[in-house]
């Protein structure tokens, strides 16, 4: 009887933030699934009507949607591939005894603190192809053409995506440290006892046992590419054309700009259906990656 | 279990609080439209309260997306006007006013005053949240009036206009003999003419999709929109009953020349509007398109240019066309309580007085209301007989509602037309495309 008592008194302590949780996650995200069903729109906001699928219908007819679809799944697959892969490297690299270890940690996660849309704008100005722009004032003044990474439809998203692992493989490498940090030199030793070199090292012991930080980083990776919006706002808002739209931005613009708030919700769902299953896929092959070197 | 007491206190607060959120809410949304006997009977005794006299002030609300500073001559009219009137001034920022305001009138409350947009109009008309205000339509030109009629309506009263031209540095002009052209051909040459003495004709933010829209329009509005067979061109379009495609072809073929000839190039996609106004305020570029309210930053940035402005041209010398319309429009809420006081205020802003005070907190643009002329700043000299014309005019104005998606659709397609990945054809079907879904879903 205590222990239920006690049970109860210290579930007490987590109502407030339940409840809030409740009413502004919890209950807006299930009434998604209510929305996208119905006519609910800028022009039509009472007295609702059922129009079953035709909003999932119609998101394959618009083009911004499938454009952004697109972009989104390639900017989160480069994310996460290079993110993971640049942060173990750097991590690896500055974890060794250097002098100067302790300042280029710092420099290099120094860009995770700003916001992307301080980013954006200066990587705006960075990139631009006026003569304001700094990168393409240095490649012109060594006598070579200009770049237009920004303005280049074969070119912006990756430009995007390269600003994005300059201010977040910093991030990644502070976790991939810490999860170095906890690794035993005692395999290390033995392993060089053994006559392994430090490329055997590498990939027989290291990568291996940092199998639990590639997991945080990847899916974080992952999920954050996906809903990836503020550094496309500030940066190329969606352009040229429709080559830097992504899944976010093409939900904003349809759900708000326009006011189909019943299509922007089917959409709404459409998008945590992906995710879920993106990120189920990644977290099977994560898990069987742990299982094969356990 | 002292500390538990303490805690089941703490949640009966915060259950009460939680419930005081609902009760304020309740009485906000009251207050919105309760009777201001309730906002005088705070401030006034109550005997005074209990004899409720025309005297008594009335309390409405006026909502807009623009700082209060940018309507503070108006309000100060009204104050001083109609003493009787207590107007109470509400921003709400541009990117959440429509969606704000939207489901407040859908709730039957919302503003008294209502500072609304030609799309917004013609949706809030529809659903019956708007007053008639055809009783003060003839004393503003059919220009203002067109874009916010509703059928046959005067649905809110336009305000003063917004506009863009084409900017264009004097001294540049003057140093090689050039002078502002009459026609589209005379400005492509004068494109060419300026880049052979290596300066870059035109600066232009394309990163952004409006101002080859706008550019584009402009040349469209001369050659196309303006013949009287077209008349009803917009309306039909924003009804679906007619395509881009098929009609538009040939301006925006012309139109194209300024890419085909390298006037507008493939660069302009990585410049913004902020670093394609440095260009030609610096004296970097000689032309560039945009309205008044960028005059301020030109000078900041250099108070020594001499700049005036031309309109958009056509293959026939005239007028030429600016792109622009009502920047704001002030509509009646049909619900609310003081309609009396709301249409005593709307009287006052269509009079001459009325435009001239929120026109001086809103210079450059001009007036639809009859007989109000108001000196335009010297840098617009060029664009007078344009004004003089009534040539001042957005096409999308008259697409109906939910027009942004569409207009940001043609100005996208244009930049894949600029970045050598479309052609004009695709360029129409596209916009069509979007009109097209957006009409099929708008219920």
């Amino acid at each position: 009887m205590n222990r239920t008592k006690r049970e109860i008194n210290y579930g007490m302590f987590i109502l407030p933030a339940l409840l809030f949780y409740v009413l502004f996650c919890v209950y807006p995200f299930v009434t998604m699934f209510y929305y996208s069903v119905t006519d609910y729109s800028v022009s039509k906001q009472t007295n609702l009507d059922y129009v079953g699928l035709r909003n999932y219908i119609e998101i394959w007819d618009n083009d911004l949607l499938l454009y952004g679809i697109k972009n989104s799944i390639v900017y989160a697959l480069l994310m996460t591939v290079f993110q993971t892969a640049f942060g173990i490297l750097l991590a690896v690299a500055l974890d060794k005894k250097l002098k100067t270890r302790n300042i280029l940690r710092s420099v290099f996660f120094l860009p995770a603190v700003f916001s992307p849309l301080v980013i954006g704008f200066l990587w705006n100005y960075l990139m631009s192809t006026s003569d304001f722009g700094l990168i393409n004032q240095g490649l012109t003044s060594i006598g070579l053409s200009k770049i237009n990474f920004l303005g280049d439809s074969d070119l912006a998203l990756y430009s995007v995506v390269f600003t994005q692992l300059w201010q977040w493989t910093g991030w990644a490498m502070v976790i991939f440290l810490a999860n170095l940090q906890s690794i035993s030199k005692d395999y290390y030793e033995a392993a060089e006892i053994d006559g392994a070199t430090a490329s055997h090292q590498f990939w027989k012991i290291t990568l291996p046992l940092l199998q639990p930080s590639v997991s945080v980083v990847a899916i974080t990776a992952m999920i954050g590419g996906l809903k990836v919006f503020d550094i496309i706002m500030s940066l190329t808002n969606g352009g040229p054309g429709n080559a830097t739209e992504t899944i976010m931005t093409a939900f904003i613009k349809t759900s708000f700009s326009e006011g189909f708030y019943g299509y922007g919700a089917a959409f709404g769902v459409v998008f945590f259906v992906a995710v879920l299953l993106l990120t189920m896929l990644l977290m099977q092959f994560l898990r069987k990656w742990g299982e094969k070197i356990a | 279990m002292k500390r538990f007491k303490a805690l089941w206190i703490t949640l009966l607060i915060l259950a009460f609080g939680v419930a005081g959120c609902g009760t304020s809410k309740n009485n906000a949304t009251n207050s919105a439209t309760a009777d201001t006997s309730a906002s005088v009977s705070q401030s006034a005794s109550p005997s005074e309260s209990q004899s409720a006299s025309p005297a008594e002030k009335v309390k409405i609300r006026m909502a807009y997306w623009n700082k209060e500073s940018t309507v503070q001559n108006l309000l100060d009219l009204i104050k001083q006007k109609l003493p009787n009137i207590e107007l109470e001034y509400q921003f709400i920022e541009n990117s959440q006013y429509d969606n704000i305001v939207g489901t407040q009138l859908a709730a039957g409350s919302g503003p008294d005053i209502i500072s609304i947009g030609p799309p917004a109009a013609s949706q809030y008309s529809k659903l019956g949240y708007l007053a008639d205000l055809s009783t003060l339509a003839d004393r503003f030109n059919e220009a203002g009036t067109s874009v916010y009629s509703v059928d046959g309506k005067l649905v809110a009263l336009p305000g003063i206009s917004w506009f863009e031209g084409i900017y264009y540095n004097k001294e540049i002009f003057a140093k090689y003999g050039l002078k502002a052209p009459t026609t589209f051909e005379e400005e492509l040459q004068l494109h060419e003419d300026l880049k052979k003495n290596g300066i870059k004709p035109q600066a232009m933010g394309a990163k952004s999709f409006e101002p080859m829209m706008k550019s584009s329009m402009g040349l469209i509005m001369n050659e196309f929109l303006s013949l009287p067979e077209n008349k009803d061109f917009d309306v039909k379009y924003g009804k679906g009953e007619i395509t881009l495609e098929g009609n538009w072809n040939a301006g925006l073929e012309k139109w194209s020349e300024l890419i085909k000839r390298g006037y507008l190039t493939k660069d302009m996609l990585g410049i913004d509007y902020d670093q394609a106004l440095d260009e030609f305020a610096t004296g970097k570029a000689a032309m560039w398109e945009s309205g008044p309210w960028a005059l301020d930053t030109i000078k900041q940035k250099n108070p020594n240019i001499q700049l005036d402005m031309f309109p958009f041209y056509g293959s026939k010398p005239g007028p030429g066309w600016l792109i622009g319309g009502p920047g704001v429009g002030f509509s009646a809420n049909a619900n609310s309580k003081h309609l009396d006081a709301v249409m005593q205020v709307m009287d006052l802003i269509a009079t001459t007085d009325g435009q001239k005070a929120f026109w001086e907190n809103n210079q450059g643009g001009s007036s639809y209301l009859k007989g109000a002329d108001f000196e335009m700043p010297a840098e617009f000299d060029g664009v007078k007989e344009t004004f003089k014309a009534g040539n001042v005019y957005a096409p999308w104005n008259n697409w109906g509602g939910n027009v942004s998606g569409v207009i940001q659709d043609y100005g996208k397609s244009l930049q894949e037309l600029l970045g050598g990945k479309s052609d004009v054809s695709s360029v129409l079907k596209a916009t069509d495309k979007q009109t097209a879904r957006i009409i099929k879903l708008n219920p």
